[in-house]
């Protein structure tokens, strides 16, 4: 789809994931890092467990469809380097902290005057400018001062991040979006674009309702752990089942079907099929009205049914029979789900140490430009040649210098 | 002069509800597309039943959840189970250059406005279909909640205390993860056609989307067989990392030391107490073995402050610290004024309330949604005259005929 265009991938960790989806997109991705190669090569998990900086396993899933260059930008040769790539390009990433570009020499001001229809988008913490712009951040405080963690985790403890990193990526994701837009931008009024994308703001979406909740109703939405709040009722939603958790809610939808499978078990007497009006179950609690069996019980009923069977037995039974019974997937779940299986999800991916992995697959699938993995992350430097010498045509001496690094 | 708005002109057909696709479409209606988004009377968009609402009084025109999803756009109603409606549809689609839909899958065939019809109407549309799962696949039907989604997602089994069951993420969190892709699909889609005239169909699955969220663990899972799970606040790789309890009700700070020099940071910011002396606190491995004692003792220091003041003596040092801040805080928050990031809209049942701008901002145009979202068939009438220029006649018959809904 953006196979007729060039970006330049100036991105650290926190913003590697923005290259990899435009070059999921279809276009023609440079990395550039520095000689000794991006941080995010020392990030775990390593591949055999070793660091090392062709083995990291980060690295390797968030830089497919790149080429990968090195770039010395503290040296003349470096900057004029990328000053010349930059007149091919049409995108330019980078996730510098504020004014660092600009210290180098290589910032928007710069890059605009060698390539007036550019788009430079910058990822950082908490924008461009303001009186946060300059503070230390990373994951767990952004997520906290997004307003994230507020909402997330038991009312008991402290409040919870998403143990697995998740703010770059919000960031990366949404840089995109910026980037694409700002291209149409460019297209309508012939100028060059910058992009300012705040990776606080970035994660605050993840608040969904709770984000405008205070102006709007007066109050906020707290943490409630595993609890479903219906009105006045804490309803569980998180089950133990034979081999871990399923996420289910004991509301009339399911009930229906439920009470059927909950008196075939033995569970709970006959009498309970007719005993109350299921299709309106939670509605009846939701407004106080008289039902026979409480909500307790009927949560009890469900987790004794629920304790006797495994995850993938409740999929395919909620599958089969139209109620939403959803696994607390663990990374083999996923790894080993059915449906990801049989819509050819999963890409086989050579990795450095000569073996071969299950990698994830294409985001989505459009019909007319089909969405692929043309390349698998670089060795670090493994396009100097192809990007400075033969697109560039720099002289070898001129792109080792450039490169800083020897040959 | 107004601003030139990157997608003025693109006119986006928009049948989809909930979540993925109203905010997908959003990106496009902010910055310059005509979006009308197609709804009907009954069942409503679940985000017009859940709050919050306005003044904490229910109703389908006052939930802020649906109107910050649904900015910019134009509302109309349409009973697509009535053969009427589903004329005015083929219309839309004749006029649109982008259809969106979210429905289980199948669903928009039955009802006539699948891909074949809507290509056989209009050869280069681009239509987006998004769902959990994709159109195809043994479970293309799991249908629920935001909570099942995350949950069957990954989400789950990574967020909460490792001495807990899953607390899960904030309700639905692949709605919040997929619109950013889905939105860079279309636009580059957009891209391609606008260079070729070819439109196409796109199968966007949820799950697939909002996996590469946890690529490098799945990958590793994959290599190694190690399975991530839920560990509170804690990191592997950094000591403190946590939320610590502050001076008030409920009120935290984030603190995360990445390194010897932000340990020797938050030294100094703590007034150098003897506790944190202490040799085996030195580097990453000690404070990674000992992370139970050093968290108490820095809740003790945290427990003393209000939490911007924490967060203020921290920054003054170095150190990565943050606030958790609630919706009322972030209405506060100095940065996010400085951006000029929440914006006041004039809403026709809400009046003027705020609504969230956007993660980015793009040079010379003031980049933010432009109008407040329609309340239940806003522009019925507008829609169909002046956007599907209809005759009054023709206005008038469909009207008649029960196209609009009840």
């Amino acid at each position: 789809m953006l196979s007729p265009y060039t970006v330049l991938d100036l991105t650290d960790d926190k913003g590697e994931f923005a290259g990899m989806l435009l070059g999921d997109l279809g276009a023609d991705v440079i990395k550039i890092e520095p000689p000794e190669g991006s941080n995010s090569r020392k990030m775990e998990p390593f591949l055999d467990g070793a660091p090392d900086s062709e083995r990291s396993l980060r690295y390797f899933a968030f830089n497919r469809n790149k080429r990968g260059v090195t770039l010395d930008l503290n040296s003349d040769d470096g900057k004029l380097a990328l000053r010349s790539l930059a007149e091919k390009a049409d995108f330019i990433i980078e996730s510098a902290p504020p004014g660092e570009m600009d210290r180098l020499g290589v910032g928007f001001d710069v890059l605009r005057q060698v390539n007036p229809r550019i788009v430079h988008v910058a990822i950082t913490p908490f924008g461009q400018d303001g009186p946060y712009a300059n503070f230390a951040a990373n994951d767990l405080t952004l997520a906290a001062m997004s307003g994230q963690m507020s909402v997330q985790g038991d009312p008991n403890r402290p409040p919870v991040r998403i143990t697995v990193p998740q703010v770059w990526l919000h960031a990366s994701a949404e840089a995109v979006v910026g980037a694409l837009t700002a291209h149409a931008r460019m297209l309508a009024t012939g100028e060059a674009q910058f992009v300012d994308v705040s990776a606080q703001t970035a994660m605050f979406w993840s608040m969904l309702h709770a984000r405008l909740a205070h102006p709007i109703q007066g109050s906020n939405f707290n943490r409630g752990g595993s609890v479903l709040q219906l009105g006045t009722l804490s309803v569980p939603v998180v089950y133990e089942c034979a081999d871990g958790h399923i996420v289910a809610l004991p509301s009339g939808a399911t009930m229906v079907k439920m009470v059927h499978w909950l008196v075939a078990d033995g569970v709970v007497p006959e009498e309970w099929i007719e005993g109350e009006d299921w299709p309106i179950y939670e509605r009846n609690l939701f407004q106080e009205n008289a039902v026979r069996y409480p909500m307790e019980e009927v949560v009890d009923a469900v987790s004794r049914y629920i304790k006797r069977r495994t995850k993938a037995e409740l999929l395919e039974l909620g599958l089969r029979e139209g109620v939403t019974l959803a696994p607390v997937s663990t990374a083999e779940d996923l790894v080993r789900f059915r449906h990801l299986e049989e819509r050819g999800y999963w890409l086989t991916a050579p990795l450095p140490n000569g073996s071969e992995v299950r990698a994830l697959g294409v985001l989505a699938r459009p019909t007319a430009t089909p969405m692929s993995v043309r390349l698998w992350a670089p060795a670090l430097g493994q396009h100097n040649q192809e990007v400075l010498g033969d697109m560039l045509g720099l002289s070898p001496a001129s792109a080792a210098a450039a490169s800083g690094r020897k040959g | 002069m107004p601003d030139t708005l990157p997608f003025e002109g693109l006119k986006i057909a928009d049948f989809s509800w909930v979540g993925v696709g109203p905010i997908t479409t959003k990106y496009l209606a902010d910055h310059g597309a005509t979006v009308v988004r197609v709804e009907t009377t009954s069942p409503l968009d679940i985000l017009r039943v859940a709050g919050p609402f306005k003044d904490s009084v229910p109703g389908p025109n006052r939930s802020q959840f649906f109107a910050d999803y649904n900015t910019s756009k134009y509302g109309i109603t349409l009973d697509l189970k009535n053969a009427a409606a589903v004329e005015v549809a083929h219309r839309l689609i004749a006029w649109a250059d982008v259809l969106a839909e979210s429905f289980t899958p199948g669903t928009v065939d039955s009802l006539g406005i699948g891909y074949e019809t809507a290509r056989a109407i209009n050869p280069s549309i681009i239509m987006a279909s998004t769902c959990l799962m994709g159109q195809t696949g043994p479970a293309a039907s799991f249908a629920g909640f935001g909570f099942h989604a995350g949950s069957i997602a990954g989400y789950y089994e990574i967020t909460g205390w490792p001495d807990l069951p899953p607390d899960g993420p904030w309700t639905a969190y692949t709605d919040t993860v997929s619109p950013r892709f889905l939105a860079a699909i279309l636009m580059a889609a957009l891209d391609h056609r606008r260079r070729t005239g070819e439109g196409q169909h796109i199968d966007a699955a949820q799950l697939e989307m909002s996996l590469h969220f946890l690529a490098p663990q799945l990958i590793d899972y994959n290599v190694s067989g190690r399975s991530i799970t839920r560990n509170g606040n804690r990191s592997e790789f950094m000591a403190p990392h946590g939320a610590f309890p502050c001076q008030g009700e409920d009120q935290w700070c984030a603190v995360a030391v990445e390194n010897d020099q932000q340990w020797a940071g938050l030294q100094r910011a703590m007034g150098e107490p003897d506790w944190a002396k202490d040799q085996r606190f030195a580097h990453v491995e000690g404070r990674l073995a000992n992370q139970d004692e050093i968290e108490s003792k820095l809740g003790e220091w945290t427990k003393s402050m209000p939490p911007k003041a924490v967060m203020e003596a921290l920054h003054g040092q170095g150190v990565p610290a943050g606030i958790v801040q609630r919706s009322s805080d972030l209405q506060q928050d100095p940065q996010l004024a400085h951006r000029g990031f929440f914006r006041d809209l004039d809403h026709q049942e809400m009046g003027t309330v705020p609504y969230a701008g956007h993660q980015f901002r793009i040079s010379g145009y003031d980049s933010a949604p432009r109008s407040a979202a329609p309340v239940l068939g806003q522009h019925n009438d507008e829609v169909l005259r002046d956007i599907l220029e209809m005759t009054e006649e023709e206005i008038t018959e469909a009207i008649i005929a029960g196209a609009l809904g009840g």
